[in-house]
């Protein structure tokens, strides 16, 4: 059986999720959005995905693979705009060809997430948070033997740590291989990706957290979408590149690139004053220190 | 940086940012600004488009010079978005009475 998934091109409502790739792959509960979609076609007998990019195609294609994954066999076809189902179906599907999956699931969009088709997930970011968080209990198949439900509501990727004295509110979603430090608050409706580090008194509520994020000790994350050091309210969609590395930052590249040192010190910056060598060996001792188990 | 007093209103406005470059003299302006007759302070914070953890700082030590003066009120008035979410990641929204006029 075939199946085509259509990614979605530009959305202007969403800048800030394309920005690392195409929306296709942007994060989303521990895999990309298209990821989501193979492996839900793939479990409804489709052998032969044919993924039709408009967008970073060569970056799709190095997110979702050759399909050996999913036991498919995947083909990404770069496009020169996001063509419409109707013209998806008369471009790549023969109506001669018997062997596709029933409609709807011949031809899909990745705009939104196998089993919420309402729910778009680009129209806004408030969108994106909603869908989500509402797509949180379907997003355990059985392929994800990495994520475990310890209590209802809450997720726990297998390799997270989470020190005891953290609260987890239902529902939240900790992403696998998370930190979560002593006395942080996560939930109810929170979603922390892979790769996170909350640190210790740090809140996140109602909020999704990128993968690879750190997230500073005592900082208030609520009704917004921290990816790095980009913060934005899902409810107003205004956005705030945070200037901090140590309140929130991207724990995937240096904080600053081109003349830092592992701790931020610029070649020309002034030498730190009392309280900012306080902070910075404050920093490094809980850079240093793991949360207990 | 503009400081405007009229009687016991200090009114500090026309901040563009609020950043290491230029937090230490601002705190130090407002501070030196202040008079016994004083019992608001009211930051304009509507042209500020950009504030650092300096920035954060100065303000925090505006709210403890004032927390010593008894009856003495700090306000932020009309915060950018952007400057809003950065008071509340760092939960100072509940240090200040934040208004928007």
């Amino acid at each position: 059986m075939k199946a085509l998934l259509i990614c979605p091109s530009e959305r202007p409502a969403v800048p800030h999720l394309a920005k690392p790739g195409p929306l296709a792959t942007a994060p989303s509960l521990g895999d990309c959005v298209a990821c989501h979609w193979i492996e839900h076609l793939a479990a409804m007998g489709a052998r032969h995905i044919q993924v039709i990019a408009a967008d970073g195609a060569d970056q799709v294609r190095a997110s979702v693979g050759d399909g050996a994954r999913w036991g498919v066999r995947v083909e990404v076809i770069p496009a020169n705009s996001e063509p419409t189902r109707r013209e998806a179906v008369s471009l790549y599907r023969h109506a001669a060809d018997p062997g596709w999956l029933p409609a709807p699931y011949d031809v899909v969009v990745a705009s939104s997430l196998p089993g919420n088709p309402d729910l778009e997930l680009f129209e806004s970011y408030g969108s994106w948070y909603t869908a989500l968080v509402a797509w949180m209990p379907k997003a355990i198949t059985p392929s994800r033997i990495r994520v475990t439900k310890p209590q209802p509501g809450i997720w726990v990727g297998s390799r997270a740590r989470i020190s005891p004295s953290a609260e987890l509110v239902a529902p939240c979603w900790i992403g696998d291989q998370t930190v979560i430090g002593d006395g942080a608050v996560v939930g109810p409706g929170s979603i922390i990706e892979d790769r996170c580090i909350v640190e210790e008194k740090a809140s996140v509520t109602q909020s999704w957290v990128g993968p690879d994020t750190f997230v500073g000790p005592m900082t208030s994350v609520a009704y917004s979408l921290a990816w790095g050091g980009t913060l934005i309210d899902w409810r107003t969609d205004s956005s705030l590149r945070v200037p901090d590395p140590f309140l929130l930052s991207s724990l995937s590249k240096p904080p600053f690139p081109d003349t830092a040192d592992r701790f931020g010190r610029t070649q020309n910056a002034p030498a730190p004053t009392g309280s900012q060598s306080g902070l910075i060996m404050s920093l490094r001792a809980r850079m240093g220190r793991a949360p207990s188990q | 940086m503009k400081i405007d007093i009229q009687g016991p209103l200090l009114t500090v406005s026309e901040i563009h940012e609020l950043t290491a470059v230029n937090s230490a003299s601002f705190r130090d302006k407002v501070s030196a600004a202040l008079t016994g007759t004083t019992t608001t302070i009211e930051i304009n914070l509507s042209q500020t488009r950009f504030m650092d953890s300096s920035g954060l700082g100065s303000l925090f030590a505006l709210y403890r010079a004032t927390a010593k003066r008894e009856g003495v009120i700090l306000r932020l008035l009309n915060p950018m978005p952007e400057i809003q979410q950065l008071l509340e990641l760092t939960q100072m929204q509940q240090l200040f009475e934040i208004v928007k006029r």
